[in-house]
């Protein structure tokens, strides 16, 4: 068996993660309904003409709305909101995922985009 | 009897979907990924398969968490590309096998794996956003999607993924005469979420790739904790990597292999024959 080197360096970078366990998707389960739910133009249209009414549809407590209005995609992570379902939020308002990623960091996105490579793309 | 005539490892990015869409090819931050994709496009053409097994993952845009299967299996004429929330991209629908994907999973379910058969299924950037870069649309050569579940944890181990990748490999064998490719997409390291968003772990991904090649056993035994550590949360979809070499059998021959790290996600690629 060949000895694997990367990531056992106890000085090694430790990533801050919030794994996507069944207990999250159940507290996050009317927010990540509510966001998939605009993979639908028509959905998309609806919430676009009266987001809080949207998220009366999809029975959101007033914590979870207030999250979905302030585009607060640190919130929605400590809710239970799953990133792949909550950038459906962000495509639905014009935002993206490297917006969104600056904002979990606390950063604007030209400080984010910063942190790059010089060579870095568009995303 | 059926063969396998080639494995591919790639990521998948929605990065990758809009530099397609945009046309970087000659923009300097985009040659040389682009490019690099080009040798594979090149075997991969030449290969001639009769099929494409596409093992991947859907990211909510076909399941949702009311229920969401550990493995499904599409067997359909046509799988329509998903509508993620940006709207569709100007991409035709993907051609299925029907034969080949009953036969796989008559196979896989005898062979006490047990996928969830899906006649209808959209398929999402899983396969769109690198698609286009190793085969010319429209598509011909007709794909049986396999979806993995990556993200709702608890998630099926890397030795799993690999064991059910060799039995593709054995359902193959037991079809008739046909050329298949088996394809595994997903991202390398990449961390979508928190603090360290746009975490990326180049060393970490060339070790995988140098494992996937010569000792894929070393990575069937590890856990989830230890490839997220290393890539991140979200590149565990990585383990879909060792179907693809699970199918090949127990040497490979690596055709070609290209890796970037340029913002958020390692961009890796692999083509293998086996032997």
């Amino acid at each position: 068996m060949t000895a694997i080197t990367m990531g056992d360096d106890p000085g090694g970078q430790m990533v801050d993660m919030t794994v996507f366990t069944g207990e999250r998707s159940m507290a996050g389960y009317r927010l990540n309904k509510l966001s998939a739910s605009l993979i639908d133009p028509d959905n998309r249209a609806e919430f676009l003409v009266d987001e809080h009414a949207y998220c009366r549809r999809f029975e959101l407590t007033a914590e979870e709305t207030k999250l979905v209005i302030d585009r607060d995609w640190t919130g929605m992570v400590a809710a239970g909101g799953n990133v792949y379902v909550f950038l459906k939020i962000a495509a639905t308002v014009g935002s993206n995922l490297l917006e969104v990623g600056a904002e979990m960091r606390g950063e604007t996105l030209d400080q984010f985009m910063a942190t790059r490579p010089p060579q870095a793309g568009s995303g | 009897m059926g063969q396998i005539v080639g494995g591919i490892g790639v990521s998948h990015a929605p990065s990758l979907a809009r530099a397609y869409d945009q046309d970087k090819r000659d923009d300097p931050e985009w040659r040389d990924i682009f490019e690099s994709y080009k040798p594979a496009a090149a075997w991969l053409e030449a290969l001639q398969p009769d099929a494409l097994v596409m093992v991947y993952n859907d990211h909510v845009n076909q399941f949702f968490f009311d229920a969401y299967p550990t493995f499904a299996l599409g067997v359909a004429e046509i799988f329509a590309q998903a509508d993620e929330g940006w709207g569709k991209r100007a991409l035709p629908d993907l051609r299925g096998d029907t034969r080949l994907g009953w036969h796989i999973a008559r196979s896989l379910v005898a062979d006490e794996f047990d996928p969830t058969i899906c006649q209808e299924m959209v398929v999402d950037h899983g396969v769109y956003s690198i698609l286009p870069f190793l085969m010319a649309p429209p598509w011909e050569t007709p794909i049986v999607p396999l979806a993995v579940n990556v993200i709702q944890h608890p998630l099926p181990t890397a030795r799993r993924c690999f064991d059910i990748g060799a039995a593709i490999g054995r359902s193959v064998a037991s079809y008739d005469d046909a050329r298949v490719v088996v394809m595994a997409t997903g991202g390398m390291s990449h961390q979508l979420h928190g603090p360290d968003f746009g975490h990326v772990n180049p060393d970490w991904d060339n070790e995988f790739l140098d494992l996937l090649e010569s000792d894929p056993a070393v990575l069937c035994e590890l856990d989830h904790s230890e490839y997220m550590r290393r890539g991140g949360a979200e590149s565990i979809e990585v383990i879909m990597w060792l179907a693809m070499r699970g199918a090949l059998g127990s040497a490979v021959r690596n055709i070609h292999r290209a890796y970037f790290a340029p913002m958020l996600t390692g961009y890796g690629l692999v083509c293998f024959e086996p032997g």
